[in-house]
């Protein structure tokens, strides 16, 4: 598939913090999520979602908990604590800055 | 991230690991299961929508790894891994385990041992104090003889003009400990007691376990309340601990009643000699002689004070040395008529100072304390050649390993990995050695303890925080240096050629590490060796020394009086009366009375006055010895020059004195000392005659320029002073240690009621002063010999182990034609060449570090080409014997097989 991007480096947490802002959800329907959202041009690397999230749980900037699926299953719970929800926030800020700048250097002359 | 949860989740990945892995594999199944199902609903059959979603997802194990490398718990995953991994190498080789734990057990418990006195004689404050940081010893200086004198022996009306003037100071006490004679008839027993003034207990945060401690009111001049306070020990020992408050007990002169027991663990300010019990000071000193509290002369107790928390100890010590000078003065007016020519406080530079508390960290520090630093710095020193065997052997051991680590790292195991894993064994051989150490501490402590402390101490090593901590400090530093070092060596060189060479490394290298470290064993050896050869012939030179008088059978007997105030009059009929007993024992062969005792205490009454000679004072101190007409025959004093005494020097008679050699020369040199004149005491006694001069006697000192004595018939003495004491000198055929016994027994029936004898062979009045150079000579010996076993154990390890790895090589010759002499010659060389360089660079060491050493030797210098001599012959003949083992085994090497194999 030739409009698949990889994901930058570093951006892989931006986008799971924001695929959780919306509510819990379980690792593989965040990974869903994004590639939804980004109208199936983001693939979410399956080996680095689940590194990524217990990083991200170690840190403090979300929450685990065991919980039932819709197909009524176990599945872990994922949910942005308030801590993350900062983080989010100041990470969005950044990525708007970036990319604007970014932008503005490629539209030069 | 906050600390807290990060700690939390790493907590939880540890502790529960189990759950945690299963919860993970859970949601890797829920995942794959979901992608399943997303790629069948697309249409795929499930077999494939399977394979798919696993294909996608990518390696499990892989991906695991990365998760739990992500919770953080690897690390302590791969400490448990090398310490298993570890602990299963030692016990594969048990020889080499136990060589290396045996080594840092020596060493760490050498260590362990000393620290365990210097602690207590520098730095440990005494148990319960309040505020360590703020209570002293108070020091007096002042100029005397042209000399600084350093003094912190109070007299109790000092104390007083101390207490009346200084106002740095919330606390201010006084403190003497006491052998006094403690408990009636048979059942008495002379005990260390403190006398303290009554604030004495407020320095410590210690309520009294039973009663109470006594007040100001029980602690006033003239003579206190006869009240005692018992140690927490002493109340356990000898009244099983019940409640003895109101109870009797007789202390020194005068009948105690109990009002309290101290808590557990208090002993005062000195706990290497705990008091018994305490009494007010005062009831000592006014039952005793009213000298003790009228007199400034009388210096017998010490002042202890605790700054106020808002007072610098510059200003403390403005403070004291004004109050010190206000006292001088004060002093001098009180002895004016008696010396009119006493010196003003400004003359003397009379100043004072709040020191440390403890005596070896104050000003004037005994020459014990000085020589435990310095053995305490060869036991580094011991450590750190244990530490230098140690490494060769595990050096020998990470080269054998060459060929595993190539292999390893060629495998992809990390190098830091590695790393870890070599210093996680080198841990655990530190550890264990740190377990035998403390063994060898406990066992050898006591020993230690005993030599440095004078005292039986039954304190435990193991259950002391401090040595603990200090073990474990010390296992940590020998775990990194004995473990970099070999980690390092292992881990260079390359991958391919140690796969290549194959179990033989093809060509023996030396290496430069095990060359220096063997080296630095050798230098060091000789180093301890020669300071051990130093304390040695010191030790020698000070058993050796003649004192002036013979000490090995001469024992000294006191009278002591209680429970009555006899007169002058009943004082002397005593004294004549124990005399008199005295020569009628078997094996005595005379007695006489003695107001000096050497080493123990020295009579003194001011400087003598000459015709003829001015400024006498400025010539020494000057001490005055008494005795019967067989004074000289009893000790053993020689008359170099005229007579001593005879039954005609009476009371009436002419008077007469003797002089030792020294004190004759320095006041009438180049003249006959026979027929001068001299004076002592005021002006209005008689002059007395020289009649004789005394071989020199050493009384005070030990060290120093030769000391000035004079001795006066007891008859006439007493005409000048007054009472004589019941004390004595008695000569014995053989050893006193066997007769005094048999003296006390005889001499007891002498004495009546409470009162009692004390005799005490001579030699153990002298032998303290002769014990810092024993310290010195027994653990430079000991510790030297350490050093010496363990250098020599690394030298056969070396030789042996090239040996080993030379076989080939030597295979190689003999198949050549080399003879059996030449294959041990070449071998042997290679030892004493160690030696000889060892010697050399030890020597210079020594020679360097001699010059600390000397002020603690004894007429010793400590340059002795004698004992540098025997050093080194001494470690050559070592290293040969270490290295003959192997050289013997590199001749039976048989060519066929060592050039067969591999």
């Amino acid at each position: 598939m030739t409009d698949r991007l990889d994901l930058p480096q570093g951006t892989l947490d931006l986008l799971i913090l924001k695929a959780l802002s919306l509510g819990s959800q379980h690792g593989w329907a965040i990974s869903e999520r994004i590639h939804q959202v980004s109208q199936a041009t983001l693939q979410v690397p399956q080996g680095s979602l689940y590194p990524a999230l217990h990083r991200l749980e170690r840190q403090g900037w979300i929450s685990a908990e065991w919980g039932t699926s819709d197909n009524n299953r176990r599945a872990k719970y994922y949910a942005l604590t308030r801590t993350g929800r900062k983080q989010l926030d100041a990470e969005t800020d950044a990525w708007d800055r970036l990319t604007a700048a970014v932008a503005l250097v490629l539209k030069m002359a | 991230m906050t600390i807290l949860s990060d700690l939390r989740f790493r907590l939880r990945a540890i502790l529960q690991r189990d759950a945690m892995e299963r919860e993970l594999d859970d949601e890797l199944r829920f995942h794959i299961e979901r992608e399943t199902e997303k790629y069948v609903r697309a249409g795929m059959v499930p077999e494939a929508a399977l394979r798919k979603a696993r294909i996608e997802f990518g390696g499990v194990t892989r991906f695991k790894e990365e998760t739990r490398d992500a919770r953080g718990i690897t690390v302590l995953d791969t400490i448990v891994q090398d310490l298993r991994y570890g602990l299963r190498g030692l016990r594969s080789k048990p020889a080499f385990t136990a060589a290396i734990v045996i080594t840092l057990g020596l060493g760490i418990g050498a260590n362990a041992a000393m620290f365990g006195i210097v602690d207590r004689l520098m730095f440990r404050a005494p148990a319960r104090l309040a505020a360590p940081d703020r209570v002293h010893r108070v020091y007096m200086r002042y100029l005397w003889d042209g000399k600084e004198q350093i003094d912190n022996g109070f007299s109790y009306l000092r104390y007083l003009d101390f207490v009346r003037s200084t106002t740095a100071f919330d606390r201010a006490e006084a403190v003497s400990s006491r052998m006094l004679a403690v408990g009636t008839a048979d059942e008495a027993r002379e005990m260390n007691v403190g006398t303290v003034s009554a604030g004495f207990f407020q320095l410590f945060d210690a309520p009294p376990a039973l009663g109470r401690y006594f007040t100001t009111e029980e602690d006033t001049p003239p003579s206190g309340t006869p009240v005692v306070v018992l140690s927490h020990a002493y109340w356990q020992l000898h009244y099983g601990g019940r409640n003895v408050l109101g109870t009797s007990l007789r202390v020194g002169d005068a009948v105690y009643t109990i009002i309290g027991v101290a808590p557990e663990g208090f002993v005062g300010i000195d706990d290497v000699n705990p008091s018994a019990m305490f009494i007010p000071i005062t009831s000592f000193a006014g039952l005793r002689n009213h000298q003790y509290l009228q007199n400034y002369g009388w210096t017998w107790m010490d002042m202890i004070v605790r700054r106020r928390p808002d007072v610098s100890i510059a200003a403390a010590n403005t403070d004291l040395s004004l109050a010190f000078a206000r006292s001088w003065e004060l002093e001098r007016e009180r002895n004016s008529a008696e010396s009119p020519n006493y010196p003003g406080a400004s003359k003397v530079h009379a100043r004072a100072e709040a020191a440390p508390l403890l005596l070896a960290r104050g000003p004037d520090a005994d020459q014990n304390s000085h020589v435990a630093t310095w053995v305490m710095g060869v036991a580094v020193i011991v450590l750190l050649i244990a530490c230098a065997n140690v490494t060769n052997l595990l050096l020998a051991h990470a080269v054998k390993r060459r060929r595993e680590i190539a292999l390893r790292l060629a495998l992809g195991v990390t190098r830091r990995r590695l790393l870890q894993q070599f210093l996680t064994e080198s841990m655990l051989l530190a550890l264990l050695g740190g377990v035998a150490g403390l063994a060898v501490a406990q066992w050898g402590g006591r020993m230690v303890r005993r030599i440095f402390l004078s005292t039986e101490d039954t304190s435990a090593v193991v259950t002391d925080g401090r040595t603990l901590f200090f073990v474990a400090l010390t296992t940590a530093v020998v775990a990194l240096l004995t473990g970099l070092a070999p980690a390092l060596h292992a881990l260079r060189g390359d991958v391919a050629d140690a796969l290549k060479a194959g179990s033989r490394d093809g060509s023996y290298r030396r290496s430069r590490i095990r060359t220096a470290l063997l080296l630095f064993q050798g230098a060091f050896s000789v180093v301890l060796l020669v300071g051990a050869g130093l304390f040695v012939r010191s030790l020698s030179h000070v058993r050796g020394m003649r004192l002036g008088y013979d000490v090995a059978p001469v024992a000294y007997v006191e009278g002591v009086t209680r429970g009555v105030k006899p007169s002058e009059a009943e004082m002397n009929a005593l004294a004549e009366r124990l005399v008199a007993a005295a020569t009628t024992i078997p094996g005595v062969q005379s007695a006489s009375l003695t107001i000096s005792v050497p080493f123990w205490s020295t009579e003194g009454r001011g400087v003598p006055f000459v015709p003829g000679v001015d400024s006498v004072r400025k010539l020494g101190r000057f001490g005055l010895q008494a005795g019967s007409t067989s004074y000289f025959e009893t000790v053993g004093t020689r008359i170099i020059q005229g007579r001593g005494f005879t039954d005609n020097d009476r009371a009436g008679s002419e008077r007469i004195v003797v002089v030792s050699e020294a004190m004759a020369k320095a006041l009438w040199p180049g003249k006959n000392p026979l027929g001068q004149t001299m004076r002592v005491g005021s002006d209005t006694n008689p002059f007395m005659t020289v009649v004789g001069v005394a071989e020199d006697m050493r009384g005070r000192e030990i060290t120093g320029g030769a000391e000035f004595w004079y001795y006066l018939p007891m008859q006439q003495y007493v005409t000048l002073f007054g009472a004589r004491y019941p004390n004595l000198f008695v000569r014995v055929n053989g050893r006193a240690e066997d007769h005094v016994e048999t003296i006390r027994k005889a001499l007891q029936r002498e004495m009546s009621g409470d009162s009692y004898v004390k005799a005490v062979p001579l030699g153990t009045l002298v032998a303290p002063r002769q014990r810092s150079w024993e310290f010195g000579a027994k653990m430079f010996v000991a510790f030297g010999g350490l050093a010496l076993v363990l250098a020599a154990i690394g030298l056969y390890s070396v030789v042996a182990y090239g040996v080993a790895q030379r076989t080939h090589e030597i295979g190689i010759r003999i198949a050549l034609g080399a003879g059996l002499g030449d294959v041990m010659r070449m071998i042997v060389l290679q030892g004493v060449a160690f030696a000889v360089a060892g010697i050399a660079i030890g020597s210079v060491i020594a020679l360097w570090a001699g010059r600390w050493v000397e002020p603690l030797l004894f007429s010793q210098k400590a340059f002795d080409p004698v004992i540098y001599a025997g050093v080194g012959s001494v470690l050559l003949v070592v290293a040969l014997a270490a290295t003959i083992q192997p050289a013997l085994r590199a001749t039976r090497v048989d060519p066929n097989e060592a050039l067969r194999s591999d």
